[in-house]
């Protein structure tokens, strides 16, 4: 198939057949392209869920640091892949303000691991999800993604640059892309893969 | 009533009347990628349900994640956890769980590497 968008065709798995649901996650500054990046890759139009920071919310007992809570609503966006009969990934793309990242400690546990994008023009915005996954040991792949007018830098010079840890993969790309997007997904369950045999 | 900038609806009967109040699902929490299908009961057993829950049942005759049932009815995931947890003891759903190779870590290297074929086959 040329496309990587899913034959909408595709008929759904028969009732009582077990699935097995898989999560990436797509991080970065506000305004890196997850948003694109999920839209590009998903075999249905992104869509966003919302958790309410309220008294109401679920599991949101701990998040007295949060001073308005009682208002704050949290979106993300997401998008799905039916990978086989049996697996679904979903990919989430997760909330860009860093005062959210309480959230993210839900959105982490259990995934194959997380795309982040980096804006080569505002390297900075990408630091504290690197530091996140990093310190949860996630694996994770840094994402350039060329945006119009951005210098070109070698490899070494960005790898230096955001301190990435030795065999982080490295991938440029374009989020408009579907073809790129999917390179840089295949790019990180192979990362995610080898960690895993390790 | 008059739609919003993104042409939805404004919503009349507050959130936590779905869920009676309660804010928790009885059981466990269930992760926003959980898949739920419909058990083949489901829809003739259906009649005393509230709008919402037979919405779910009814749409997950597709699989759909928590995640999408909370999107498709534009609702806080929190509520959508609550009916799919309800509807879920009810033997409405059957909910598919995320299989992780070891507590909270990542998938093993056999769901991995059925994923890695599955992507680079597109």
């Amino acid at each position: 198939m040329d496309s990587v968008r899913v034959d909408s065709r595709r008929p759904p798995p028969p009732a009582g057949r077990e699935l097995i649901p898989l999560k990436v996650l797509v991080a970065g500054g506000f305004g890196a392209g997850k948003t694109t990046f999920v839209g590009a890759v998903s075999e249905i139009p992104p869509l966003t869920t919302e958790q309410h920071m309220t008294s109401l919310s679920v599991g949101v007992d701990d998040t007295a640091m949060v001073p308005d809570k009682t208002t704050t609503t949290v979106a993300m966006d997401f998008g799905r892949i039916t990978v086989d009969e049996q697996l679904i990934l979903y990919l989430f793309g997760t909330p860009g303000q860093s005062r959210f990242w309480f959230m993210w400690d839900e959105l982490a546990k259990g995934a194959v691991g997380a795309v982040i994008l980096v804006d080569l023009r505002r390297i900075d915005d990408c630091f504290p999800a690197i530091d996140y996954f990093e310190d949860r040991e996630l694996p994770f792949v840094i994402a350039a993604n060329a945006f119009p007018g951005t210098e070109v830098f070698p490899d070494q010079a960005v790898r230096d640059a955001l301190a990435l840890p030795e065999g982080c993969p490295l991938v440029r790309m374009d989020a408009r892309e579907p073809r790129s997007c999917m390179d840089a997904l295949v790019a990180l369950v192979e990362h995610a893969l080898v960690r895993s045999l390790g | 009533m008059t739609p919003d900038e993104r042409g939805h609806v404004g919503r009349v009967v507050p959130v936590y009347a779905f869920t009676r109040g309660r804010t928790r699902a009885a059981g466990q929490e269930l992760p926003l990628e959980a898949v739920v299908t419909t058990t083949g009961l489901s829809l003739n057993s259906g009649a005393s349900l509230q709008m919402e829950s037979r919405a779910i049942v009814e749409m997950c005759a597709r699989p759909k994640s928590l995640a999408e049932v909370g999107a498709a009815l534009r609702v806080p995931v929190g509520v959508a956890r609550v009916l799919v947890g309800d509807l879920a003891n009810g033997g409405y759903l059957e909910v598919h769980l995320p299989r992780t190779a070891d507590g909270d870590g990542g998938p093993g290297h056999e769901i991995l590497g059925r994923l890695l074929d599955g992507l680079r086959s597109r």
